[in-house]
């Protein structure tokens, strides 16, 4: 199959979190007439084994996509659609780089097109850790054709809760409102002073307001936040967890969608395969480390072993209603990564 | 094998060079990327760039 056919089709079924099937059949078809071994499995997952070695190399994607159906439409040699670039620009690659390659003796080819990645349960790569103990890990998401993502930041959201008599605004007692702002402040206050000596974003802890709500009935005062904290390697969540209890002062204060922070070595055989694979067809590589998050944080520090996150696209796009990929890119990062494939 | 360190021109020698292979300056102590193994060939190994996103 064209590898731009099997991208197109992938991208014109919208496929949101929650809303996989369609396109887990459809990848799952497209991977069984190429030669794989393929089955939705019991996560909703489109997965496809290529060879029938002993050693595993899984390529987990993900198939669900940020909402917000986009047309989808070639222009220009660009393919606009949800999902184009994050990430079903780099499933497709997986899928078109593994049969360009083949089966080989020693090894198998795991395609994992994972569902709900884009939802904090990312419960398709959850249910792919208890299945698999690879080798080797590429993980989905647009690094660009020519660099290899090698880290993540961690994630924990806040959310912030208080409630109280109301008082007279004569009173000089201080409102439900004002108890949050203060709690938002000292949490800025310690991102602050953690990041006074870090100029490097990848190590700074960033802590952003995403919601503040307060209202009363005229006898309970009540006001809810939450904040979003993106944590760098050199914390981990329990440590931010700890201070921000601190700050609790008889609201209540929950913490979720806990993601620990993670970082790739760069000195193994996964990563030597891509240098030379990008410098073989002429590019330059280099490394990138990412202030969001991915199914990397999940499984990179279960599984343990050499791991990085490729795919064409820029991940500028993601998320963006011009959301787009472009198609020579594309190939060349099919290229790129059935030559890492084949020397694996 | 022996090279010279781009950055500051130190005489880097390595048993078994990997193509791809990162490596660390003893003298500056800057990374390296082995480029070639045979002749040995060093470069500066690839910038770390930070990006927003998944």
């Amino acid at each position: 199959m064209d590898p731009n056919d099997l991208l197109s089709g992938l991208v014109r079924i919208y496929s949101p979190s929650i809303q996989e099937r369609a396109a887990s059949e459809y990848l799952v078809a497209q991977m069984n007439a190429l030669g794989f071994r393929a089955f939705v499995d019991d996560a909703g997952n489109a997965v496809g084994i290529l060879g029938e070695g002993a050693r595993d190399i899984v390529l987990l994607g993900h198939i669900d996509t940020f909402h917000g159906y986009i047309e989808p439409r070639i222009e220009d040699g660009k393919l606009y659609g949800r999902g184009a670039v994050d990430a079903k620009g780099c499933l497709a690659t997986f899928v078109a780089a593994c049969a360009r390659v083949g089966a080989c003796e020693d090894v198998r080819f795991i395609v994992i097109g994972a569902v709900e990645e884009e939802c904090s349960t990312s419960k398709g790569a959850r249910y792919a850790l208890t299945q698999y103990a690879p080798a080797f890990c590429i993980i989905g998401e647009p690094s660009g054709w020519d660099r290899i993502t090698l880290g993540y930041k961690g994630r924990v959201l806040v959310d912030y809760e208080i409630a109280k008599s109301v008082t007279h605004t004569a009173s000089g007692a201080r409102a439900a409102v004002e108890d949050a702002v203060a709690f938002w402040n000292r949490v800025a206050t310690f991102a602050a002073e953690y990041n006074r000596d870090k100029p490097r974003v990848f190590d700074q802890l960033d802590a952003s307001l995403r919601a503040l709500n307060s209202d009363d009935d005229g006898f309970t005062d009540r006001a809810k936040m939450r904040v979003t904290l993106r944590v760098p390697t050199g914390l981990t969540i329990a440590a931010v967890e700890k201070e921000i209890a601190q700050y609790v002062d008889g609201a209540n204060v929950a913490f979720s969608s806990e993601e620990e922070p993670f970082r790739a070595e760069k000195n193994n055989a996964l990563v030597r395969a891509f240098l030379n694979a990008i410098r073989d067809v002429g590019g330059k590589p280099a490394f990138t480390l990412k202030t969001g998050t991915a199914d990397m944080n999940i499984v990179g520090p279960a599984w343990g072993c050499p791991i990085v996150a490729y795919g064409p696209g820029d991940s500028a796009l993601d998320h963006t209603p011009n959301e787009h990929l472009d198609l020579a890119e594309y190939e060349r990062a099919i290229g790129v990564l059935a030559k890492v494939l084949a020397v694996l | 094998m022996q090279a010279n360190c781009p950055e500051c021109e130190a005489e880097i020698t390595l048993d078994k060079p990997m193509r791809g292979e990162i490596i660390v300056c003893p003298d500056c102590g800057a990374e390296l990327e082995v480029t070639s193994e045979n002749p040995l060939a060093l470069d500066l190994a690839p910038q770390e760039e930070e990006d927003w996103g998944e």
